[in-house]
């Protein structure tokens, strides 16, 4: 049986880089990654980007990505499925080192955010919705803030209990060098915030900004290798309940037993997905996970909220991050874990993939 | 923002009146329309018009807006709970934020959403607003 490791990767700080268009974000990242890796026998890239058509005018971006990096030979597909496209992406390639079809991919993510101001990023983000609601004008985040209130209903709590989430992960920003908010944060700083949408505050939001990592895959085995276990995928539509069913599919289907040396990597698009998804993949009991975020490796390099929102390209950071972490070259918040559980996901939770990694 | 006069008539399902498929093997409502089950993925479905009656569940004041929809801020976004069984999320209009409160009676209204300035076109849909 053929297994599938990754066995380097690279990453660029998440920032707003003016200075760079979508193709320079991913030769810088590439760059990194081509001065400690070969990379002369790659057989297929392939490009997890969400909205380069959109925010960039860019379309058919992976075979211009692939001459520009110096492979214009290889074949290069793009993967969307929107700020899951990563998941996606090491989905499709896993799919295809698996079945034989090719030994060695790379997977890029990248995401270009910056250059508009946010009120038309949000009008691109809340195309994810259903048509009746855009079309109506709503945004991701209010739907986010209904989700928010009928959790604090339902176990009765308050923003403070949300705010641990961005408390915590601020703090470990700030040891990661490739975050794009680097600074703590205490609970009078996020309870007073800016209102987005009632009660989701500004320091409960993913910060989105420019972004560009890179995964190599390949079916042989190096000294840096960490294995990919297990990719599972689940889709269905969240719950007002509230609950994150995709979440709960993946825990079911991926039978990975969580242990104190675990790493564990969500897709905390808000605060509110972020206590879904520990609760909904089994790491804490429903209602309680925020109040026990110093008893888990969480989001290591600071989240979405403070790491930095990368988009389509958000999982390429989570498995960029998981293999440092399990190689032991993270340049951040270190942890000494055995294995590491990333799940990848759209913003609202209807798509989700669930990956296992361990050396 | 630009409005397509085409994008316009075609939406009018979900833009002038709200047109849901029901399920006939599950009795799932699936708003907007859907050809098949959103739920179980029967293909066993009636169109039904919704009457636009329900209840607020809950709602958001939102302060930040989406390009194109600038106008009318803040704005309120209601979990609406429909008569015939069916949750939405929809913009709630007319609100008193002194007086708005979970549980209300609330009915669908026909309002501008937004303009194509540049082409004089303007978009309509419907909103909620609290039922007297």
């Amino acid at each position: 049986m053929t297994e599938v490791y990754i066995n380097s990767s690279s990453m660029i700080p998440i920032d707003r880089y003016y200075e760079y268009d979508i193709y320079d974000l991913v030769i810088e990242a590439y760059k990194n990654f081509e001065g400690e890796y070969d990379v002369n026998n790659i057989d297929l890239i392939v490009v997890a980007n969400a909205y380069s058509q959109k925010l960039n005018n860019a379309s058919l971006i992976a075979p211009k990505i692939a001459e520009k990096i110096g492979k214009p030979n290889v074949p290069a597909i793009k993967v969307d499925n929107a700020d899951a496209s990563g998941g996606a992406a090491l989905l499709t390639a896993y799919s295809m080192i698996k079945s034989g079809m090719v030994n060695s991919i790379l997977i890029i993510g990248v995401e270009k955010q910056s250059d508009y101001p946010s009120k038309y990023l949000y009008d691109t983000i809340a195309t994810n919705l259903d048509e009746y609601m855009y079309y109506n004008g709503i945004s991701s985040h209010s739907v986010a803030a209904l989700l928010m209130r009928q959790y604090m209903k339902k176990y009765n709590v308050d923003g403070n209990y949300f705010a641990n989430w961005a408390i915590k992960m601020h703090k470990n920003a700030t040891e990661n060098p490739f975050a794009y908010l680097r600074f703590p944060v205490d609970l009078n700083t996020v309870t007073n915030s800016q209102i987005i949408s009632d009660p989701v505050r500004l320091f409960d939001v993913g910060a989105r900004a420019d972004g560009a990592a890179i995964v190599l895959l390949s079916s042989n085995k190096t000294e840096s290798s960490v294995k990919i276990n297990r990719i599972v995928s689940a889709q269905a539509r969240y719950e007002f309940s509230p609950s994150l069913p995709s979440v709960k599919m993946l825990r079911n289907k991926l039978g990975m037993r969580l242990t104190e040396k675990t790493g564990i990597d969500i897709h905390d698009s808000y605060s509110i997905m972020a206590a879904l998804m520990l609760e909904e993949s089994g790491v804490f009991e429903s209602g309680k996970s925020l109040y026990n975020l110093d008893n888990v490796n969480v989001n290591l390099s600071g989240g979405l909220k403070a790491r930095g929102h990368a988009g389509g390209a958000t999982a390429l950071y989570q498995l960029a991050e998981a293999h440092m972490q399990l190689i032991g070259s993270f340049k951040g918040k270190k942890a000494n874990v055995d294995d590491y559980l990333v799940i990848s996901s759209d913003d609202l939770g209807i798509v989700s993939y669930g990956i296992s990694l361990s050396r | 923002m630009k409005i397509a006069p085409p994008q316009v008539w075609r939406n009018k399902r979900f833009m002038y009146k709200l047109t849901a498929s029901k399920c006939e093997s599950c009795g799932h409502i699936s708003f907007p329309y859907s050809s098949y089950c959103t739920k179980c993925g029967s293909k066993n479905v009636k169109k039904i018009e919704i009457s636009g009656k329900g209840i607020l569940e809950s709602y958001t004041v939102s302060y930040q807006s989406r390009d194109g929809h600038e106008k009318g801020l803040p704005s309120v976004i209601g979990l609406v709970r429909l008569d015939e069984g069916v949750e939405i999320v929809a913009p709630i209009v007319d609100a008193d934020l002194d007086k708005l409160k979970e549980g209300i009676k609330v009915e669908a209204t026909l309002r501008r959403v937004y303009t194509d300035s540049y082409n004089g076109l303007i978009q309509y849909g419907i909103k909620f607003r609290v039922a007297e």
